[in-house]
């Protein structure tokens, strides 16, 4: 606690512990399942796997396994499915914990040519040509003899012996026959497969999107539009009778809430009700559309998919001052109805798009902070490679439906993605530049993207990376600190021992002195050309998951000299870094993704980073065509991937996003995984309407508006919400849309309709939060960054941290700013009753509504008969006017009761009764 | 059961509650929870997979990273090296435990004068000297010992719990965390996360309103009383042309529990029924309503009243455990919980709750049996202690073992995982069966790993 500074560094790196301890630091979390614990999965992850399709599908990989081994293994049987978990359950870790350090292809120093980690290695030996095991004989086996100790010249693994219940697995496997489902060297993860490509292409999700012919149901008359064709024909002869067209008062708050997450006035209810034209709901829809309003529900729709949040996720939970422009880029582009594929495009590589003007490369370059706002993870730079982790899994999801990330540590186990493929991902990220939010140990952001040119952006280029090299330097002083004390010890021992030896000399302080400043001068130069080596542009030498520690920390530790040296060094450091701090250039930056150092990256094995395996061209996914860059290609390759997702023959783009429409407009989609299109996702129950979208999707120019008003126009999305018991007992969740459901309003909507109808909405566009200024920031892991910020504005301008959620997002389901959410849960807790009774924001409000239906109207009646129209959209009845009368006067006399001011009586009366209207189910749910 | 006694007059009861009558919260509670006994409530209680000892959960977490080698893993060569200036391997310089060690209790277990009343107490405690973590950064090893993960965010362990039993008092949340202060990575050490929200722990904070919303905020008890009386009418007619829509009948009862939480909760933070030989027990003060002898007793009065899991977090992300610059620092720590704790288990014994309640002391790592600077150790998740006591435990014993200096586990090595294993099996659940599907998944606690330990079992 006294240095966390220093203490950190030591205890966060660990250099002398991992030597000395066995097993690894480094466990990577499973998505879905680890091969090596399969009794446990087969009850607990693989429902829907019996167990011997479990086991055949281990099996099977076994045999892909040996028919690509270059000499298949003839000598074993099929191994059993006992004895392959045998293995992966006792052996395996064992042995890439203990051996493969030295005796597998990944060894820095293979010894004694020996490879542990094939059974072809084990069966051939190393040099002395004697293989290690002989399966069944466990005497014979050179490999037990090692393990048992119990010759002193064969003694494996050489830092002690296994403990003894390890030895006594391997003699079991042994005597097994040695059951070994692994392939041949270092081929094992890219070699296996679940599955046959041209099998898995069939699945419905990879089949290229087909433009259905309209069905012809019986009773085609009912419908407004094709879509309802769709509907009906899946309904065909099940029984199932549609229920009423809601009222219009439902249909244009449905509506309106649905597209721009407020409630109607009382005048746009009004007018809809006068209109009789038969365009009527269209100009409703139309008006929604172009309102300013609908970028910013439909934004927070995609925000909740990209997992937005204005902090970083690390450690300390750095805020980032600039994320709210890409936000704000969203609700814009929505509003502007972009076209998707174009939308795609910018978030991908909106840096590498060309533009027409300065204003629209800058929306460009802020387009890609949907990269960059992929969560950061711990104090420093060195799991990084978590964070390209969530790229892919942010990306994969949200644009096409699949759950790639799984094959970070293995090949998926259900979809047909390969490990291969998600490291051809990963190298393209490795290939880009992410903007630097700062941590703890570096706590200045970096890399931002200037949204100005020439010596504007040159000044914030330059000030950036001398405040990241001062960074780098105080880390690199911070490890050096420990050498100097340990240099001095060892000078003064020195100086002991000399005098002790030679009594009479002295040592002379001129001796000292020269010493002290010959290091001094040394050191003069030596933090320049230090720097001089970190000055270079960052991006264009080094991979997105270079890890600053490992350099700052290489030549430290090594370094000779004196803690005085050092010390004074660090006191020129952090004055320079404070001068820097007061004069920041006055530019506007952008959290942003740029090209970085174009590479192919390696395979971590088993998701470990420091576990490198072979180099996979960067590409595409093989079951979306494996496309791969082309050979000559300088950049990273995100252009060439933003054109495979939005490429209209991608099977997966169009439809995973119409599917999200469907979804936010009835709150089930007709996929009802919406971020899982693969075979754990459930099937569609209307395959062919989403084709029919997807295919007018990509007709309409990719035009979500052009969505909205297919699918609102449609007759089924303007039935009543009410049940029908005989319908309930076909199809109780109504998957086939007999009904509209009814939903409870968003965190969002709540919060922003309370606003609204009390009057007290600011309906202008939220800017940046209101940080402390960055060079104020001394965010740490024991001093996390935590706010919450007032505001009227919109829900979707509150900041949104990621190690914290905002209390009104915490207790009404808001999305989860570290993963993707869609559909958001909705739940029932006593914590939001809570809220609605006892929170000053609501109180608030109720207060604002009194004052707003009390200025408009003198009469009692009036001012209820006003609030319900507010509230609810409809006017109240008499018996509710003659329930407020007495629910006020009751509450009046209270009031008086408890000495409440006679001129606060009114005003104080009517806002317990509209905290009534508040927290009332009519107000929290739309039909 | 009971039922018919309370069908009738169910909401008269209510509403006269809410026209200000008086009843017994505890009649009140019980229709709830009789109630809510429900499918559609997801906090009804529920059956484990089997008849599991511990009926619910009192887990102490202490942030920072408490030293195991200076409580209970007894190291006498590590003593002796160090205070003779062996090096660790030759090159690392070991640090003498600060405080000393003596046999205790009938079981003669070691352990220091850093927690002396603790000690008092070893033969009910079963401590484990063999845990193992996975990283060596507060963030990633306090989601760790949490969620199982130490990178992607999953749902808390008292999350998974509220999931899996749902809870005995309606009146109260299933999952409560009494935490003066925010620990390393904030709220989400408490994130039901994929689970749904209700399971989400309750963060409970000594002073005027400690849970948020709880505090009436009408102008008086009558008024609110007169709001909800008539919400609930507001709501009951909108519901009936819905009628089918099990979320609006839920949400109609959440009012309800929300007004009996708003009445309980107080009743369980008021102390002034707690005799004088109970607070000195806790070593409090009549009045006293924080520090961590205050979180201890909220604790065993909120397990009296069915709470199923009650975590209590002494400090927070800083000036915490975390000794790097000196040892020391854990002495003011360790005299602020000893005692409390100490008296928290001789409560919960004296009033037959041991049996059933498991108590669980835990930190995200230990520290490094080496010195860093002069008097401090680093973080070490390699090996360190945290011990068990209560229902299903096996008292008076030490479990596993590490080696001479308590720099490796040497014998019966207890992962995180292997912890929450253990855990959910005391509770009576298969930690491979206690899943929910997310994603196309079957999530668990334990990811794929985990085994349970036998041997800490009664």
């Amino acid at each position: 606690m006294l240095n966390p500074g220093v203490a950190q560094v030591r205890n966060t790196l660990l250099p002398h512990y991992r030597s000395v301890l066995d097993g690894p630091i480094f466990v990577p979390l499973c998505y879905t399942t680890a091969l090596r614990d399969r009794t446990a999965q087969a009850h607990a992850v693989m429902k829907a796997f019996t167990k011997i399709a479990a086991a055949s599908l281990f099996i099977g990989s076994y045999l892909l396994c040996v028919q690509l081994s270059t000499r298949p293994v003839s000598a074993q049987q099929q191994p059993s499915p006992e004895g392959i978990e045998f293995f992966e359950k006792k052996i395996r870790p064992v042995l890439e914990s203990n051996c493969y350090v030295c005796h597998s292809a990944g060894s820095k120093r293979l010894q004694g040519g020996l490879l542990l980690d094939s059974r072809e290695g084990m069966l051939k030996g190393g040099n002395s040509g004697q293989p290690v095991i002989r399966p069944g004989d466990t005497d014979g086996s050179l490999l037990i003899k090692a393990i048992r100790y119990s010759d002193p010249k064969l003694q494996m693994p050489p830092k002690g012996q296994l403990p003894a219940g390890q030895v006594k697995d391997f003699e079991e496997w042994v005597k097994m026959g040695a059951p070994d489902p692994r392939a041949q060297t270092g081929s094992a993860q890219t070699a296996w497969q679940p599955y046959v490509l041209g099998e898995a292409r069939k699945f419905w999700s990879f089949q290229p999107v087909k433009s259905p012919t309209i069905p012809e149901p019986n009773n085609k008359a009912w419908g407004h539009s094709p879509v309802d064709q769709f509907i009906l024909s899946a309904i065909g002869t099940k029984g199932l009778r549609l229920v009423a067209d809601a009222d219009k008062r439902t249909l244009i708050r449905r509506a309106t809430f649905d597209l721009t997450g407020l409630p109607p006035t009382p005048e746009e209810v009004d007018s809809f009700l006068k209109d009789t034209s038969a365009k009527a709901f269209e100009k409703v829809i139309d008006r929604l559309l172009a309102s300013p309003h609908y970028g910013e529900r439909w934004g927070r729709h995609w925000l909740d998919i990209v997992r937005y949040a204005d902090t970083a996720g690390c450690n300390s939970d750095f805020p980032i001052s600039a994320a709210y422009k890409y936000r704000n880029y969203v609700i814009k582009s929505l509003n502007e109805d972009k076209p998707y594929d174009r939308f795609i495009r910018e978030q991908i590589e909106g840096d590498l798009l060309p533009a027409k003007s300065e204003a629209e490369k800058y929306q460009n370059i802020i387009a890609t902070g949907y990269l960059a706002i992929s969560r950061r993870f711990g104090s420093r730079t060195k799991e990084f490679n978590l964070t390209i982790d969530d790229t892919i899994d942010n990306l994969s999801k949200t644009f096409l439906g699949l759950s790639v990330s799984c094959a970070r540590c293995h090949n998926h186990k259900f979809d047909p993605i390969p490990t291969k493929d998600y490291y051809a991902l990963y190298g393209i990220f490795n290939s880009s530049r992410y903007a630097f939010p700062g941590a703890e140990i570096y706590p200045h952001p970096a890399d931002m993207v200037a949204l100005a040119s020439g010596e504007a952006a040159e000044n914030l280029y330059k000030w950036q990376k001398e405040l990241a090299a001062l960074d780098d330097r105080k880390e690199y002083l911070t490890v050096e600190s420990g050498a100097a004390a340990r240099n001095k010890a060892k000078k003064e021992k020195e100086l002991k021992e000399a005098a002790q030896q030679n009594p009479g000399a002295q040592v002379k302080p001129s001796d000292k002195q020269s010493n002290n400043q010959s290091v001094l001068d040394e050191q003069k130069t030596e933090p320049k050309s230090e720097q001089k080596k970190e000055l270079h542009p960052p991006g264009e030498s080094r991979p997105a998951d270079y890890d600053r520690d490992a350099v700052n920390s290489a030549t430290a530790s090594k370094s000779s000299r004196m803690p005085e040296e050092v010390s004074a060094e660090t006191v020129r450091v952090r004055a320079r870094v404070a001068e820097l701090g007061e004069h920041p250039p006055k530019v506007e930056k952008a959290y942003a993704v740029v090209e970085g150092l174009p590479a192919n990256a390696r395979i971590h094995r088993k998701g470990d980073p420091k576990d490198l395996g072979d180099e996979v061209p960067r590409g595409f996914l093989t079951i979306l065509g494996g496309q791969r860059l082309p050979d000559d290609h300088k950049g990273s390759g995100r252009d060439h991937l933003a054109n495979w997702i939005a490429d209209p023959n991608n099977p997966l783009t169009a439809r995973v996003m119409v599917n999200r429409i469907w979804q936010y407009h009835f709150g089930r989609g007709l996929a009802p995984t919406p971020n899982d299109f693969g075979s754990r996702g459930e099937a569609p129950t209307h395959p062919v309407l989403l084709d029919y979208l997807a295919a007018q999707f990509i007709k309409s120019g990719w035009s979500l508006k052009a969505m909205h008003r297919l699918i609102m126009l449609s007759r089924v999305y303007q039935l009543k919400a009410t049940d029908d018991p005989r319908n309930a007992e076909i199809d109780a969740n109504n998957q086939l849309l007999w009904r509209f459901n009814r939903r409870r309003l968003s965190a969002e909507e709540i919060r922003d309709a309370m606003l609204a109808i009390s009057g007290s909405l600011d309906r202008t566009i939220g800017e940046a939060h209101p940080f402390q200024p960055e060079s104020e920031w001394r965010y740490t892991q024991h001093n996390q960054f935590f706010a919450v910020y007032d505001t009227s504005r919109r829900s979707i301008y509150l900041m949104q941290q990621r190690q914290k959620k905002h209390p009104l997002m915490e207790i009404f389901d808001g999305a989860d700013t570290n993963a993707i959410t869609s559909p958001r849960p909705v739940s029932t807790t006593p914590l939001q009753a809570l809220f609605l009774m006892n929170n000053p924001f609501v109180h608030q409000q109720a207060d604002s509504f009194a004052v707003r239906v009390g200025m408009a109207f003198d009469t009692l009646p009036q001012r209820v008969n006003y609030a319900f129209l507010l509230a609810y959209g409809r006017p109240a009845k008499a018996n509710e006017i003659r329930e407020a009368i007495a629910h006020i006067q009751q509450v009046r006399k209270e009031l008086q009761e408890i000495n409440t001011p006679a001129d606060q009586l009114t005003r104080a009366a009517l806002a317990s009764y509209l905290r009534v209207l508040l927290g009332s189910d009519e107000f929290l749910y739309v039909d | 059961m009971e039922r018919d006694c309370c069908d009738y007059s169910r909401r008269q009861m209510l509403r006269s509650l809410f026209c200000g009558s008086i009843m017994l919260p505890a009649v009140f509670s019980h229709i709830l929870s009789q109630e809510a006994r429900g499918e559609e409530n997801p906090l009804a209680p529920k059956a484990p997979h089997f008849p599991g000892k511990a009926k619910r959960v009192i887990f102490i977490y202490l942030p920072g990273g408490a030293s195991h080698v200076d409580s209970f893993d007894y190291k006498p060569k590590l003593i002796d090296d160090a205070k003779n200036g062996r090096l660790y391997e030759g090159r690392r310089t070991l640090l003498t435990p600060m405080w000393e060690f003596k046999p205790r209790g009938k079981s003669g277990i070691m352990t220091s004068e850093l927690f002396p009343h603790i000690g008092d107490c070893i033969d009910d405690i079963c401590v484990i000297n063999s845990m193992r973590g996975d990283h060596n950064d507060h963030f990633q090893a306090t989601m760790g010992i949490h969620s199982g993960s130490v990178t992607f965010k999953r749902p808390s362990l008292g999350s998974w719990v509220s999931y899996g039993l749902g809870t005995e008092n309606q009146n109260l949340p299933s999952f409560v965390v009494l935490a003066p202060q925010l620990p390393y990575a904030g709220g989400q050490v408490w994130d039901s996360d994929f689970l749904p929200g209700v399971h989400q722990g309750t963060r409970v904070v000594a002073g005027d309103e400690p849970v948020a919303n709880l505090k009436r905020r009408a102008p008086s008890a009558r008024i609110q009383e007169a709001e909800l009386s008539l919400l609930e009418r507001f709501n009951r007619r909108h519901q009936q042309t819905r009628a089918s829509d099990p979320q609006l009948d839920a949400r109609i009862k959440t009012y309800e529990t929300a007004f009996g939480m708003q009445r309980e909760m107080p009743e369980v933070l008021n102390l002034s029924k707690e005799s004088d030989a109970t607070l000195r027990l806790y070593g409090l003060e009549r009045g006293q309503t924080k520090g961590f002898g205050w979180q201890c007793l909220i604790a065993r009065r909120m397990a009296e009243r069915g709470v199923r899991f009650i975590e209590l977090i002494d400090v927070g992300a800083s000036n915490n455990w975390d000794a790097h610059g000196d040892m020391k620092t854990h002495e003011p720590l360790a005299r602020n919980i000893d005692k409390p704790i100490a008296g928290l288990i001789k409560d919960l014994k004296s009033r037959g709750l041991f049996e059933d309640t498991l108590v669980v002391w835990t930190t995200e790592f230990g520290r490094s049996p080496t010195a860093e600077g002069t008097y401090g150790r680093g973080h070490f998740c390699f090996a360190y202690s945290s011990w068990l006591a209560g229902a299903g435990v096996r008292g008076g014993m030490a479990y596993g073992k590490t080696d001479d200096y308590g720099m490796k586990v040497a014998e019966n090595e207890v992962h995180v995982h292997d912890f929450h294993a253990t855990i959910l099996h005391l509770l009576g659940f298969d930690h491979t069966r206690l899943t929910f599907r997310h994603g196309g998944r079957d999530f668990r606690l334990t990811d794929v790993h985990g085994k349970v330990v036998k041997g800490v079992l009664a």
